[in-house]
């Protein structure tokens, strides 16, 4: 199974994301034209921000079984076979709302789109058109971070795993974690107190 | 019509978490019941902010890019042309830093044109006020003064100083106030000041592509362009404006949006250029003014100042203050604004459409500062008074159109004392800085802080400022403030003498005996230089370089590059500076180590970061200690 797989800490709210997927479902995939385009295409997926000022890419995460799916009362939501990602069959969809309703991640909005003209349920496709082409998904192309990475889940976890293990390892040898820089976890913890002491959210 | 967005339980809540200024309170949940767009709602919109820039790893500068460095080290490395995430966070601080630097003195040139003007009998309503100054700086600058007639001097004050923005003598004049120490260690580091518009204009190029590699010599000629503000650009602004206008005196006056008067017309004054200011407080004594407000049933005219523009017209005129910038919107929202008057700096560009909600008009006054949805009257000096008393009487054809029924003006303006420049301390401590020192060697004021700079709306507004302040003066650490933060102070109260009972025992019973706050207001952000003024002359005092003084520096709630400028100057003349936001340095170990550990080699202080007012508090208490330790006091 493959998927967009979210590295949560290494998100950095850049939102390079959410303009190369709004980029990938324009009319010409062209920054520069894309204020010409009628209706603006919309990003599938949109980072939020969470506590202490950390980010939180959020989009579709093509469950299976999945809610929107098994909800769609017009059969406008479907499974690409091959890809096994969750589409919506634009011309199909009935705008009652919901998918919308029973999403666990709140991924699916309503807007225009170039094939119809009523807002519609609108929600990340996976990119099942670039994936044809054996590209990955606008989103992890463009994260330079390593916060959104595309491939077999399988893998990606057991790579994950591994850098637990050394994590854990290191930390009972009192040896600090390396994953994340330290300069990064000094202005991480900065950005903690800073949101304790301002309007932003905070944990405390 | 009311926006629904928030009951008035989550407004209560949303105001509390945004301000600690009582006075600004009601007006705050003004614009979110009516739903009047302000910083913190754009703060909000604009969230999440991209990690990138934070971080100081992204270049836009060529079209080879724009790059990003991955802060997590498995993507890019290098951006196209090569530079690193050092040297791409260095030509960033660099960046800022003389962005900064230009600002302030800018405004500096502006003042010293205006004096050459008035010296020339060109400037409408000008004079030369105090001669004492005059002839001080004269001396200085080696002009003859004796027997002289005060413009004469003055134009050859105006001209020399002018000069000094691009002089080819290889330094500034004023550099030379520093003590010997301190200037050694800027000639061995190599960063002794040159000219003001050249440390500048070096800048820019050495943030060009492919104009050296080297993060170190970069951050160094920092340092150089910021001392070149602080000695030069603001000092400049500072002296020529007490020149004009005259050096602050110690007085009383107020602060807080309680300043608005509901039976007159309100002007605001905003900015931080106090040259057409200065003049609309003459136009607005006008008799023919007043009597044009008492016909339009106004009982006179009520000027209120923001932001620096409102701290020069405070320490030399009593002009009361209505707040910092976090202020501007929300002076607005009161309803009771008849004109705002904007010359440059810190204010924000969507003001007209904030004052577009109301019937307040925002008039703008420099050639360089033009904002759409405002009306322009171009100040020059050699017409100043009549567009001084044009704005007025805009001001005053505006009141019959204010609604009383949307007016809200905060009840109890906070009495202050301000108008602490060097020369008004020395006098308060009987003439001489000796008493002042006295004290510091005795161990009853430990040491000596400047909380300076802006506010930031990702922290509570004023509430770093004051905590701060609060903290130190606990601890005996005599405060000197100037911009936002005095404002700050000066709502809370702590720039009053019974704040003195906040204060330890032993910085109580100075206050106490001189009559002073514990918490002194030194003026603008180009006064700031006033506070390097007063550490070279406790330097001189104790034969000793500014580096070895118990003193510091810190910047709780900045925002701005003129902040990354100040900051820098305060450690590049030898002062600890602490500051509360982190700056856009965080994506280069290197650089972190540099400028809060490397500098302490080279220029005998370094940066902090700490936004929590307490632990800032004892980072500055343990810094104190120290140097009093290293001086055997």
């Amino acid at each position: 199974m493959k998927t967009v797989f979210v590295n949560v800490e290494k998100c950095i709210g850049c939102r390079h994301c959410e303009i190369a997927c709004a980029k990938e479902h324009s009319n010409n995939k062209d920054l520069l034209s894309i204020l010409n385009d009628d209706p603006q295409p919309q990003p599938g997926i949109s980072v939020g921000l969470g506590i202490d000022f950390m980010k939180f890419p959020n989009r579709c995460r093509h469950c299976d079984p999945a809610p929107c799916q098994q909800i769609c009362p017009t059969g406008a939501i479907y499974r690409d076979e091959e890809s096994g990602s969750v589409i919506v069959k634009e011309t199909s969809c009935i705008s009652c709302g919901m998918c919308a309703m029973v999403c666990p991640f709140s991924a699916i909005t309503f807007h225009r789109t170039p094939a119809v003209n009523t807002l519609i349920s609108y929600k990340c496709d996976d990119c099942i058109e670039r994936r044809k082409d054996g590209r990955e998904p606008a989103c992890a192309e463009a994260c330079k971070t390593g916060a959104l990475i595309f491939g077999n889940i399988n893998e990606i976890i057991s790579s994950k795993k591994q850098d637990i293990v050394m994590e854990i390892t290191k930390d009972i040898k009192g040896i600090e974690p390396s994953e994340v820089p330290e300069n990064i976890r000094i202005f991480q913890s900065i950005k903690e107190k800073l949101a304790q002491l301002g309007p932003m959210p905070s944990s405390n | 019509m009311d926006n629904t967005r928030y009951d008035s339980d989550k407004i209560k809540k949303i105001v509390k978490e945004r301000t600690t200024d009582e006075s600004a309170k009601s007006a705050l949940e003004i614009t979110l019941k009516k739903g009047i767009e302000t910083v913190w709602d754009r703060l909000e919109k604009q969230q999440p902010q991209c990690g990138f820039g934070e971080l100081g790893e992204c270049c836009n500068r060529c079209t080879m890019g724009p790059c990003r460095i991955d802060p997590f080290e498995d993507g890019p490395e290098r951006g196209v042309c090569g530079a690193d995430a050092d040297l791409i966070v260095a030509r960033n601080f660099l960046d800022d830093l003389a962005v900064g630097a230009a600002a302030h003195s800018d405004h500096g040139r502006e003042v010293v044109e205006t004096l050459y003007e008035t010296a020339a009998g060109k400037a409408q309503g000008y004079n030369i006020t105090d001669t004492e100054k005059l002839n001080t700086i004269a001396a200085e600058l080696g002009i003859e003064t004796n027997k002289r007639d005060k413009n004469k001097i003055a134009k050859d004050v105006a001209l020399a100083l002018l000069e000094e923005f691009g002089t080819i003598k290889n330094s500034i004049q004023f550099v030379e106030r520093a003590p010997e120490q301190t200037k050694k260690i800027w000639k061995t580091a190599g960063i002794y000041p040159r000219s003001v518009d050249r440390e500048i204009v070096e800048a820019m190029h050495r943030i060009h592509m492919g104009v050296g590699a080297d993060y170190v010599n970069i951050l160094l000629h920092g340092l150089r362009t910021s001392l070149s503000d602080g000695w030069g650009g603001s000092m400049m602004a500072t002296e020529a404006s007490d020149i004009l206008f005259g050096t602050p005196e110690i007085k009383e006056t107020q602060a807080n949006m309680g300043v608005l008067k509901e039976d007159m017309v309100n002007v605001i004054l905003h900015g931080h250029n106090p040259i057409l200011s200065e003049m609309v407080v003459v136009a607005a004594e006008d008799p023919e003014m007043k009597k044009l407000a008492e016909k339009t049933g106004a009982k006179g005219i009520n000027l209120a100042g923001m932001c620096c523009t409102g701290n020069e017209l405070l320490m030399r005129k009593g002009i009361p203050v209505a707040g910092n910038m976090l202020n501007q919107e929300l002076i607005l929202a009161t309803g009771a604004v008849e004109v705002m008057i904007i010359d440059y700096q810190c204010i924000f560009p969507s003001i007209a459409q904030t004052a577009a909600c109301f019937h307040s008009k925002v008039v703008s006054t420099s050639e360089k500062s033009k904002v759409p949805g405002a009306v322009h009257l171009e100040f020059h000096p050699e017409t100043a008074f009549e567009t001084a008393k044009q704005i007025i009487k805009m001001a005053i054809e505006n009141f019959p159109y204010r609604n009383p029924d949307r007016v809200k003006i905060p009840e109890k303006p906070m009495k202050m004392m301000a108008g602490f420049s060097v020369e008004a301390i020395v006098k308060a401590l009987g003439g001489t800085p000796k008493p002042l020192v006295d004290a510091i060697a005795a161990g009853k004021i430990r040491g000596a802080v400047g909380i300076v700079g802006c506010n930031n709306p990702k922290i509570k507004h004023d509430y770093g400022h004051i905590q701060l302040a609060k903290e130190l003066i606990k601890k005996d650490i005599l405060v000197v403030e100037t911009g936002c933060a005095a404002i700050a102070s000066g709502k809370e109260g702590l720039l009053l003498p019974k704040a003195a009972e906040l204060a330890g025992d032993g910085l109580k019973e100075v206050c106490k005996s001189l009559g002073i706050p514990p918490v002194l207001h030194m003026g603008s952000c180009v006064d700031c230089s006033r506070i390097l003024v007063l550490g070279a002359a406790l330097g001189k005092a104790l034969g000793v370089g500014i580096d070895q003084l118990p003193m510091a520096g810190a910047a709780p709630e900045w925002y701005s590059q003129k902040a990354v400028s100040i900051g820098s100057y305060f450690v590049a003349s030898g002062v600890f500076t602490v500051l509360g936001i982190p700056p856009k340095i965080f994506g280069s170990s290197n650089v972190i180590n540099l400028v809060t550990q490397g500098l302490e080699n080279v220029v005998g202080a370094t940066f902090a970061v700490e936004p929590d007012p307490v632990a800032a508090a004892n980072l500055i208490s343990d810094h104190i200690e120290k140097k009093r330790k290293n001086l055997g006091i």
